[in-house]
């Protein structure tokens, strides 16, 4: 407790930007021993120098105890599953999910020891924490740095892939960061070295977990295979959790976010550990999508079968991998030919005659129209007014006569081109008759010589006195008439 | 492609069987040789046209070397092969191309729709009741010929 207290003291010194957040560490420093379990309020603990107050499980007893009977266990060959028991009461079966619930915790460790070495680090060479992702990996890169400041002596080629490298040895040139000072550097690499005791630790549980998985969950393993089993069920937190889940929640356990600045997450498939079987991975990759969701349902139901142990010898899982396999094969089958049709017999489908209001309201566009239809009826023994008089022209029928309804009207624009007497003729009455003269229309013309000159209009418009006899004028009669 | 083959007749009892065992279908028989290149060339139409107006139609080659056969080939007329003979319900329906005969059709189509415009015509002219039918074809691709009378 002394070394906490100096080393709060210390960090009081030395980083200015912990302020804040000592009130909140003081709290908990009290619960510390008590509080065995990992929570994420740990993280704010991490700017503490000493390591061992962040990173508490490999202390814990928990932690010691299942690591001994997972020695223990993977030391001996157990003997076959008791069928029948429930599944729970089998010791074996608790030791699994205990490392199951392990596993998870050490992930969340390894996390916190991340965070814990990246801060510690980031004064050296700040850019490798984007560079390197996973934790593992990160921490085997610090350890084989450690304080170097030239980075192509080092050899990182059997940590990291050529591409990587390259742009490690890139950023490394222009950081701004500075070699560390001797107790930090000791203090990174001892946390880089609890990293990969950690890691190595859920290594090894897993793999007992795997090779115990074919009589903890037969159904499944005989489905998904083995690893995968094991992953899922560690993620879920054990069997009956993991019979418990909805099929689309198995399909995206252990899914890696990979989505960084901004990309779109509809390109990625939301697939988890499902696409690391050997199903998922033989299908073509258009199929992929359909296939998971496929074993995802599948292997739920396994899942199911496994947590009642309905069935310990794996025949129903053997039977749904072969129900998935022939689906996906059917799916990967071309469509049938197309067989050539003969022709319909002629006038055997008889005509679809369509109603509705939509035909309707195009056969209004030209049906007769109420006007067409009075103009079309004549009252008897009334001539009929027509559009150029005299029963020349359109008749108007019913329109505009005393008895009907109508009071106006409005003449129908006839497409008549009239022939060139006829056109005379009119306009000659238009002049001399007509009710329909303009008030403001004279018959004298103004001319601007000689003032008001008394002219005759008709002339002007080629019509001629208006005497004039055209060559059969109906008025007239013969104009020569010689005496024989 | 189905049907390579159409159904040839030999016998006088096999076309009389045909005719009266073809209910509310067109029967278009062909009477020609099969060695015939104007021949060849007509039955390849038909035997492609077979599948589409196989709800209407149905087609069959005579073959005219076979002595059963004569009494058809005088009965019809015919002198040029190939000539085509078209029966709706055992009736004998006449075709108006244009040409001097209207009893047949001679000579070889020159496209596939022209085949089937023809039986098409001829159907629904016989599901009116007609005996007699206009030829939908247009005359450029009806095949010319002078009918020569001989011995009348």
């Amino acid at each position: 407790m002394a070394t906490l207290e100096d080393s709060f003291l210390a960090d009081l010194d030395e980083l200015s930007d912990n302020e804040a957040e000592m009130d909140e560490n003081d709290g908990d420093v009290g619960n510390e021993e008590e509080d065995v379990d990992m929570d994420m309020a740990d993280l704010e603990t991490l700017n503490y120098d000493d390591l061992d107050t962040v990173s508490k499980l490999q202390k814990s007893q928990r932690y010691i105890d299942i690591m001994q009977k997972v020695e223990e266990a993977l030391g001996k060959d157990s003997d076959g599953a008791e069928k029948g028991t429930v599944l729970e009461d089998d010791p074996e079966y608790k030791l699994i999910v205990d490392c199951n619930q392990l596993s998870v915790d050490i992930e969340n460790e390894i996390a916190i020891v991340h965070s814990f070495i990246r801060d510690k680090y980031k004064l050296k060479f700040q850019e490798l924490e984007s560079l390197v992702h996973h934790p593992i990996d990160y921490a085997r890169v610090v350890k084989k740095i450690g304080n170097e400041t030239d980075i192509t002596l080092v050899d990182l080629g059997d940590l990291l892939p050529s591409a990587i490298i390259m742009g490690i040895s890139v950023t490394s040139l222009t950081t701004k960061g500075s070699p560390l000072p001797e107790d930090v550097l000791q203090k990174v690499l001892g946390a880089c070295d609890r990293a990969l005791d950690l890691d190595s630790a859920r290594k090894m549980v897993l793999d007992f977990v795997e090779s115990k998985m074919g009589s903890i969950a037969p159904n499944l393993s005989a489905i998904v295979g083995s690893a995968v089993a094991a992953k899922l069920v560690g993620t879920a937190g054990g069997v009956s959790a993991l019979a418990k889940m909805p099929a689309c929640n198995v399909q995206v356990l252990g899914h890696k976010r990979k989505n960084l600045a901004g990309f779109s997450s509809t390109s990625q498939s939301r697939v988890g550990y499902i696409e690391q079987t050997e199903i998922l991975q033989s299908t073509p990759p258009g199929l992929r999508a359909r296939a998971s969701r496929l074993v995802a349902a599948k292997s739920t139901l396994a899942a199911r079968v496994d947590a009642t142990r309905g069935d310990m010898s794996g025949i129903n899982g053997k039977a749904l991998r072969e129900e998935i396999r022939k689906k996906i094969e059917k799916w990967q089958e071309p469509p049938p030919a197309r067989q050539p049709k003969p022709l319909p017999v002629p006038d055997s489908e008889p005509k679809k005659r369509r109603g509705g209001r939509r035909l309707r309201k195009m056969k209004e566009r030209y049906a007769v129209t109420d006007m067409r239809k009075m103009a079309n009826r004549m009252r008897f023994g009334t001539p009929e007014e027509s559009s150029l008089g005299d029963g020349l022209g359109e008749g108007y029928g019913m329109l505009g006569q005393a008895g009907s309804n109508r009071l106006r009207v409005s003449s129908v624009p006839s497409k008549l081109k009239l022939n060139a007497k006829v056109a005379k003729k009119l306009k000659e009455r238009q002049y001399t008759g007509g009710a329909t003269t303009s008030g403001l229309t004279s018959s004298l013309a103004f001319t601007p010589v000689q003032g008001i000159e008394l002219c005759n209009p008709q002339q002007a418009l080629g019509l001629g006195s208006g005497t004039q006899s055209t060559y059969f004028s109906e008025s007239g009669t013969f104009s020569k008439l010689k005496k024989i | 492609m189905s049907s390579f083959l159409l159904k040839t007749l030999t016998k006088k009892e096999e076309i009389d069987r045909i005719i009266r065992d073809t209910i509310d279908e067109v029967l278009v028989l062909r009477f020609g040789r099969c060695t015939d290149t104007v021949c060849l060339q007509h039955d390849d139409i038909l035997a492609k046209s077979v599948t589409d107006v196989s709800k209407f139609a149905k087609v069959a080659l005579v073959d005219v070397d076979s002595e059963d056969v004569q009494v058809y080939v005088k009965y019809f007329d015919i002198t040029w092969f190939p000539s085509t003979v078209f029966f709706f319900n055992a009736h004998h329906m006449k075709l108006d191309s244009g040409t001097a005969d209207h009893t047949k059709w001679v000579g070889a189509f020159h496209i596939k729709q022209d085949f089937i415009d023809v039986v098409e015509a001829i159907y629904r002219g016989a599901m009116k009741g007609k005996m007699i039918v206009q030829c939908p074809v247009p005359p450029e691709r009806i095949p010319k010929y002078q009918l020569l009378y001989k011995d009348v």
